[in-house]
């Protein structure tokens, strides 16, 4: 009675008779455009299934029918079948209609959660079929995106990676060098004329667990590579190669600024957010509520900083006043840049969305923000954004959460002017 | 996410259909397990676990290893790790935990963490301990005690459950307060709470999860349950072997799936869904009646059965009701029962790791089968071993089904697992405050 409750021979072998004629078949495989990536990726795959097929039927006639059930896209189905064919028949398997074939193959294309499954399901003559199988991996998807303003916001991908990364830092330099900051390492990249190339790789040592949402900043200093700040923990690097981190316990105050802005903040080390203890102050003012992100702006006479506050409102403070800001639609994450575009200094500030993030520049005339680009978009959430020291550019780090990878930008602000 | 960083802070009020009497990730007597499972893995940890795409990634283990016959493994385990009572984690621990879910393995603490020793070649063994039955639990006098991320609070068995978290977890303490568990609550009553604001997640009946609104986020799973029929009589003669194979194509499992639970189910041929096999297909259920009656004809005399059933669960009693409508067409003696010893029990089986072979010997122990050996760890072995199963003729896979789930919009941060279900760990909610 077949293989069992649901014998496969019931109903499994619904052929639909898309493949009529064995001459077409072969006139579409020597007229059929050649996309190479089935031949060059998959060829391998193609003849095991080819060779798998032919020893259950021999060489003969047979009838081939292909059902995509995959993820793949025609094209490449329609390439996949063309190899299978060109394969089947240097194995003597001659193509005719079903009404006339010993042997009738029922190819599907199917998919599990990590590998492509390509199946033959064969009957030769009334016996029941015969299965054959073959698995390959399936690649990672991938994501682009752009859009253009008479000012812009620039996204250029850096670096994408599965473990987290906390913080980027890019030296410009000849080889450029690139610095990541993951939770338990900081890894170091040198620029090889094709890409980035793991030069360095130190770990950072830590006695307490981290917090589940956990930061860093790095900071490119002069008389040494770079600091990193951690909750509770601070690591600073040798100042020559090979280059060596020590790392210890630590409540100093991380930097919110850069080389131009001058202030530290001290880190909450078992949560997510700075206590609002500021040094050395902003005028008169040494302590805001708790917040997660800082933007400096200067002015004439004085720098007002924006304080991204776990409050979920964004506060201004100028030396003297605590102002509230509502931003309804502003994220956690924000940071200052220098351009040469409208007053000089804008604040780029993460959005809430409820998909995906995205980040956009704002003028900040009058303590009333205006958007002055679109808004640049994420594939996932925005993890990370700090200003670089030289006050020009900012790095955000955002987790694709299609690809559950982290991806490294540098965002910066161009204009016509 | 929205650009936003977690919040700390807040109550997450839960409310399950399952009168759960045990949160021992390892007890076999649940008829919840999804629910289970969701509760287990708040309280446990496991030595490896798994990330959302379902790749293997250090748990309580920091780094393991085998002997090239995979049959030696050692697991060197993470430092300053607590159970709930402030305890250190140690190496006996472990070891202890392990023996007592898995008999059949050599368990012994080593300096650095424990070894296992199979009698066989187990090249997937780590995949078998991300299986939240071999979470690592101390066992003492009925006390259970973790190093999850939440500690037990208050359990009221079949009622209530609170979690506090952890300050001093070894993953960071969570961002949620507490986890308030409300259990043995009707579908409907869930759903009026969530409409009143009174709940922040709650399951979703058959057919509630296509009418959204904006009011809640839902979050389906992949079709991570397998509804089989699962025969109590081990050894089936030639005439009984007919009759099980003429009520499974007695079965109309498209009704069931369409009508009874309003689409929220797969008609299942097979015990692995096809989302995780690709081959599923090859096992395509048949509804035959005409088959199913002359099968039921070659046999002289047609053995009555019983079909018991989860009583807890409406959903169940509605299948079995109609399984044994369908099986009686047939010209089948079938009828439902609500003792707990039956000829044939409906279960609810979830499919507990993305690695096929790993799910399908879960699946084979839950129902006292005997998995198949097979002599590779190709696709294709693992077809066959599924093939051996089905034509064991001990069970019938009926339907897949999705664990669907309704979250108030001011629940965030929480991750989608390797079969699509919410994982509630990094959870927090909008309206909490640091």
């Amino acid at each position: 009675m077949g293989n069992g409750y649901n014998s496969p021979s019931r109903n499994m072998l619904l052929i639909k008779p898309t493949v009529r004629r064995a001459a077409f078949c072969i006139l579409l495989f020597f007229m059929a455009p050649h996309h190479t990536f089935a031949a060059t990726t998959w060829g391998a795959e193609i003849e095991q299934l080819a060779v798998k097929i032919a020893s259950v039927t021999g060489p003969g006639a047979v009838s081939v029918d292909l059902e995509n059930k995959s993820s793949l896209a025609n094209n490449q189905r329609d390439e996949v079948r063309r190899q299978l064919l060109t394969q089947l028949a240097s194995h003597g398997l001659r193509l005719v209609d079903q009404e006339q074939a010993a042997a009738t193959i029922h190819i599907t294309l199917s998919e599990n959660l990590t590998s492509y499954l390509w199946i033959a399901a064969i009957h030769v003559g009334n016996n029941p079929a015969e299965i054959e199988m073959v698995a390959l991996p399936r690649p990672d998807p991938t994501s682009p995106q752009r859009q253009t303003s008479t000012i812009t916001l620039h996204k250029t991908l850096l670096w994408s990676q599965t473990t987290p990364m906390l913080d980027i830092a890019v030296l410009d330099g000849s080889p450029p060098h690139m610095i990541v900051l993951e939770p338990d390492r900081v890894a170091l990249y040198r620029y090889q004329g094709s890409g980035w190339e793991q030069q360095d790789a130190m770990t950072i040592s830590h006695a307490h667990p981290w917090p589940r949402d956990v930061r860093g900043r790095l900071v490119i200093r002069k008389d040494h590579l770079f600091d990193a700040y951690l909750p509770g923990v601070f690591c600073q690097s040798g100042n020559r190669t090979p280059v060596t981190l020590n790392c210890r316990e630590s409540d100093d105050s991380w930097p919110l600024g850069n080389d131009l802005l001058n202030l530290n903040g001290f880190y909450a080390s078992a949560r997510n957010f700075f206590t609002g203890v500021l040094v050395p102050g902003i005028g008169k003012q040494s302590t805001v509520s708790s917040f997660y992100t800082a933007a400096g702006l200067p002015r004439a006479n004085y720098i007002l900083w924006l304080f991204a506050g776990t409050d979920s409102r964004v506060h201004m403070l100028d030396g003297i006043t605590d102002q509230v800001m509502q931003a309804a639609d502003w994220g956690d994450e924000v940071a200052s840049i220098r351009t040469s575009c409208g007053s000089g200094w804008q604040v780029l500030a993460s959005s809430r969305s409820s998909n995906s993030d995205s980040i956009r520049a704002y003028e900040f005339a009058d303590r009333v923000a205006s958007p002055i680009t679109q808004p640049a978009d994420f594939s996932g959430s925005v993890v990370s954004l700090w200003t670089a020291m030289d006050g020009v550019t900012a790095f955000a780090v955002s987790r694709d959460d299609r690809t559950e990878k982290y991806e490294a930008f540098r965002l910066s602000v161009s204009c016509i002017q | 996410m929205g650009g936003t960083r977690p919040r700390y802070g807040g109550t997450l009020r839960v409310n399950m259909q399952a009168a759960l009497l045990s949160v021992d990730p390892a007890d076999t007597n649940s008829t919840d397990p999804v629910a289970l499972d969701e509760i287990s893995c708040l309280l446990f940890d496991t030595l490896v676990t798994l990330d959302g795409r379902g790749a293997l990634v250090p748990g309580l283990a920091s780094s393991w290893r085998s002997d090239s016959g995979y049959q030696r493994w050692s697991f060197s385990l993470r430092s300053n790790v607590r159970l709930s009572d402030g305890t250190v984690l140690t190496p006996q621990i472990v070891a202890a935990s392990l023996r007592s879910v898995n008999p059949d393995w050599r368990v012994a603490p080593s300096d650095d963490g424990v070894t296992i020793e199979v009698s066989s070649p187990a090249r997937r063994l780590p995949m078998q301990l991300a299986l939240t039955r071999n979470s690592i639990v101390q066992r003492d006098n009925g006390r259970l005690l973790g190093t999850g991320a939440f500690a037990v609070s208050l359990w009221q068995p079949g009622k209530q459950l609170i979690l506090k978290e952890r300050e001093d977890y070894w993953r960071g303490r969570p961002f949620l307060d507490e986890i308030d568990v409300a259990l043995s609550r009707n579908m409907r009553d869930q759903m009026m709470s969530l409409d009143l604001g009174k709940v922040d997640l709650i399951e979703l009946a058959p057919g509630q999860s296509q009418r959204t609104t904006e009011k809640r986020t839902i979050v389906s799973s992949r079709p991570n349950q397998l509804i089989c029929l699962v025969f109590q009589n081990n050894t089936p003669n030639e005439d009984e072997r007919k009759l099980r194979e003429a009520l499974a194509l007695s079965t109309d499992r498209r009704a069931l799936a369409n009508v009874i639970l309003q689409g929220d189910a797969t008609p299942a041929g097979s015990i692995l869904p096809n989302w995780q096999s690709g081959y599923a297909f090859l096992f395509a259920p048949a509804y035959e009646l005409r088959s199913a009656r002359e099968l039921r004809d070659e046999v002289h005399f047609v053995t009555p059965w019983t079909l018991g059933y989860d009583v807890t669960d409406p959903s169940a009693r509605l299948l079995a009701e109609r399984i044994a409508l369908n099986a009686q067409d047939a010209g089948l003696r079938l009828q439902t029962s609500m003792s707990s010893t039956t000829d044939i029990r409906l279960e609810r089986i979830l499919i507990s790791s993305p690695d096929g072979y790993i799910a399908l010997l879960d699946v084979a122990r839950q129902l006292g089968l005997i998995m198949p050996k097979v002599p590779g760890n190709s696709t294709e072995n693992l077809y066959q071993a599924e093939k051996e199963l089905l034509e064991s003729r001990r069970m019938i896979p009926i339907l897949h089904v999705p664990a669907n789930h309704a979250l108030a919009p001011s629940v965030h941060g929480w991750t989608s697992q390797w079969d699509g279900r919410a994982g509630l760990v990094d959870a927090w909610l909008g309206t909490g405050r640091p």
